[in-house]
């Protein structure tokens, strides 16, 4: 007995879970996409702004304390000018000059040709008011400085300038006043501060920026260029270094001081970074959507792209896996069929042994005196059973052996739509009693197919039994013909329930049947398939989505 | 009928002498070789008209038996009774002339049934060889075959 050496895994090939498998690849893609391309975007115009943002604030920084420096200059020399103009006036003039009222008048006159000098006046070393010129004459006429700190100051180191003040006047201004060398009598100016306002509306500090001067006691001695009067706490923290020019970047502001008047003042330029900032930030906010946009475009084109990638992915497995179970449908087939003719061989010598001496003890019964046997009817009874079922066990092997049938039985030139139709005749009576129309579909002038017409025949016979057994009553079976690319096909389609998926699976597997013993051995369809891969051909069944079965017979055309 | 001379070829011994012992109750004599080698010395020494022959057997297989008597006794009705057979072996089989080709098990009434057959058959194929003879005037040859 020769037995295919191979060995076949009956189970058949899945694809991987299917659905999740795939979907799961999807995603794959799509991440990996999207972190190769949207991610490095995101990435460059974070960096982008960030260092644009960085650039800018040094540059505007630079530019801030260059802008104090330059300030802070034009300051000083203006205050060292009302200085050096007084203390030149004290040199110049005695105390006799300047009391005469007509004498002050003229050097205020000369002096203030600039109109910052709002009066000038001479006091002596006890603190009169000696002579004065200036609009507040009648107020400071009787007015004795001699309690006055700025009047010890002067005396003392024999020059001064103090702090803005709006003192008796009402606006404000300071003063500026010089002894003579001798230090017997004081001149004294009072300078309009308005003047450092302008000084200071002029730097150009940017939309929401601010400059002033403040006291080392941290009271403005400038109006903040925002209006009011007194600086927040926090503010006043921010300056934090008061004795030399200093930079200072907070979440809000770029603060530029520089001390003024030897340190006594502080100058202060601060720059709003969100309002100066606002453009950049719009045209971030630019940038975000135009990456936002984008990111959303190559999103919808990759996912677009990677379902239909692997949509063609999974369909090409699909045909590959579907391809592969028919190879072991057919290597499965081609190993039971030698193993079936094999054992068929086997064991019909045997059941001729069985019928024979059955037979025989039937023939031996013939001689007997039935009235000398007691059981003589049962003997009889049980060899007629006997060599019934040898008869019945006969029947399959000898079906079996069409597994094993030679390829040289006789091939000739068929007509196969006559074939499928004598065929189909063979079975008219039983589908009018089962109520079954017949119908025929054929395609005239098929291609020229030489094969065995007795196998090819036992396989429609087969489709055909099948489909009136499936139908049970009232029903239809088309079958028609046509050519398709090299091979001749015809199809058998029934208006019966269809297939289960189980049978679908196991449809050719031998001795597999739905119907009871009497009606079939389940070789049917498992020999047809056979005798079809022999002839060259192929057999497939399918449900049809109108419902039923369909099954396809498949011939190499010459 | 009794005048009809078989012979049954098998290698299963049992099966043989049961069978013998059966067409014997229905009035058909008949000779047993076990293997081919006994096949062809008895046909040689007793000239059967029928010969009943298994192909699968030890040593001279029944197919090579079956192609030595054809050629030797062309007369001699063959029907193959065999379980092994397969289309090619019966295409061979049927080609070299055999009367009938039967696939194990074989109820005794077919067997009897085609013995007959063939029996009918030999003879009216003698008959008419007899009757060809008989018409070239060859009256003696043709006396001696309906005799036979």
């Amino acid at each position: 007995m020769k037995i295919h050496s191979g060995t076949v895994s009956l189970k058949t090939l899945e694809l991987k879970s299917s659905g999740s498998y795939y979907a799961r690849q999807k995603q794959l893609f799509v991440l990996v996409v999207i972190i190769v391309s949207v991610v490095p975007l995101v990435i460059i115009s974070l960096t982008a702004s960030h260092y644009y943002k960085k650039s800018w604030l040094e540059k505007t920084a630079l530019e801030l304390s260059g802008l104090a420096g330059s300030r802070k200059e034009i300051i000083d020399l203006f205050l060292e000018n009302q200085e050096n103009l007084l203390s030149g006036f004290a040199k110049l003039y005695s105390l006799e000059d300047l009391r005469v009222q007509g004498n002050l008048e003229k050097l205020f006159r000369a002096m203030n040709r600039s109109g910052v000098i709002v009066d000038l006046g001479v006091i002596d070393q006890h603190g009169r008011h000696l002579a004065y010129v200036g609009p507040y004459k009648r107020q400071l006429a009787d007015k004795n400085y001699a309690g006055a700190e700025w009047f010890a100051e002067v005396m003392r180191s024999g020059r001064y300038v103090s702090d803005v003040f709006s003192g008796y006047r009402n606006e404000p201004h300071f003063v500026a006043a010089v002894t003579d060398p001798a230090r017997t009598w004081i001149v004294r100016a009072t300078i309009n501060s308005e003047l450092f306002h302008s000084l200071l509306a002029s730097a150009e500090v940017g939309p929401g920026g601010d400059a002033y001067i403040i006291n080392r006691a941290g009271e403005l001695q400038t109006p903040s260029l925002l209006g009011g009067g007194t600086l927040s706490a926090g503010e006043l923290a921010a300056l934090e270094s008061k004795d030399r020019s200093s930079v200072r970047v907070t979440d809000n502001y770029i603060y530029a001081t520089v001390p003024i008047k030897k340190g006594d003042w502080i100058l202060v330029l601060k720059t709003d970074i969100n309002t100066s900032l606002a453009e950049f930030y719009m045209a971030r906010k630019r940038d975000m959507l135009i990456i936002a946009g984008a990111s959303l475009i190559i999103l919808t084109v990759v996912t677009l792209l990677v379902r239909s990638m692997v949509n063609k992915i999974e369909e090409a497995d699909r045909k590959r896996m579907s391809l592969n179970n028919r190879m072991r449908q057919v290597e499965k087939m081609a190993l039971i069929g030698r193993l079936a003719a094999s054992v068929a061989h086997e064991i019909n010598n045997p059941l001729q042994m069985i019928s024979n001496q059955a037979g025989w003890i039937d023939d031996l019964l013939d001689d007997e005196d039935d009235k000398h046997l007691k059981n003589y009817d049962e003997y009889r009874n049980s060899t007629k059973k006997i060599r019934g079922n040898v008869k019945r066990a006969g029947e399959i092997t000898h079906r079996l052996l069409g597994f094993s049938r030679s390829n040289d039985s006789e091939r000739k030139e068929i007509d196969l739509n006559r074939l499928v139709e004598d065929t189909a005749s063979l079975l008219a009576n039983e589908a009018r009693a089962h109520r079954i129309t017949l119908e025929y579909f054929f395609k005239q002038g098929l291609a020229h197919v030489v094969t065995d017409a007795s196998q090819l025949q036992q396989v429609f016979l087969n489709i055909l039994n099948n489909a009136i057994d499936a139908i049970g009553q009232d029903g239809v079976i088309s079958i028609s013909t046509r050519d398709n690319g090299g091979h001749v096909v015809a199809e058998f389609v029934d208006s019966g329930p269809g297939l289960s998926p189980d049978s679908i699976k196991k449809l050719f597997d031998p001795f597999y049947t739905t119907k009871t013993p009497e009606k079939g051995t389940g070789l049917g369809l498992s020999i047809s398939f056979s005798i079809m891969q022999r002839l060259g051909g192929d057999l497939k069944a399918e449900n049809r989505k109108e419902g039923g079965s369909m099954f396809t017979v498949m011939l190499p055309a010459n | 009928m009794n005048d009809i001379k078989i012979l049954l070829v098998d290698d299963e011994e049992d099966f043989i002498r049961t069978l013998s012992e059966r067409l014997e109750m229905r009035d058909l004599k008949s000779n047993t070789a076990f293997d081919g080698e006994e096949a062809i010395s008895i046909v040689s020494d007793k000239e059967p008209d029928i010969m009943i022959l298994d192909l699968k057997m030890p040593g001279i297989n029944g197919m090579e038996v079956l192609r030595r008597v054809r050629k030797s006794y062309p007369n001699i009705q063959v029907i193959i009774q065999t379980g092994h057979g397969n289309d090619f072996d019966e295409a061979e089989a049927r080609q070299l002339g055999v009367f009938d080709y039967l696939k194990k098990p074989v109820d005794v009434e077919l067997l009897v049934e085609r013995i007959k057959a063939a029996a009918k058959a030999m003879k009216l194929k003698d008959s008419m060889a007899a009757a060809a003879f008989a018409e070239a005037g060859e009256h003696e040859t043709a006396r001696k075959m309906m005799k036979g």
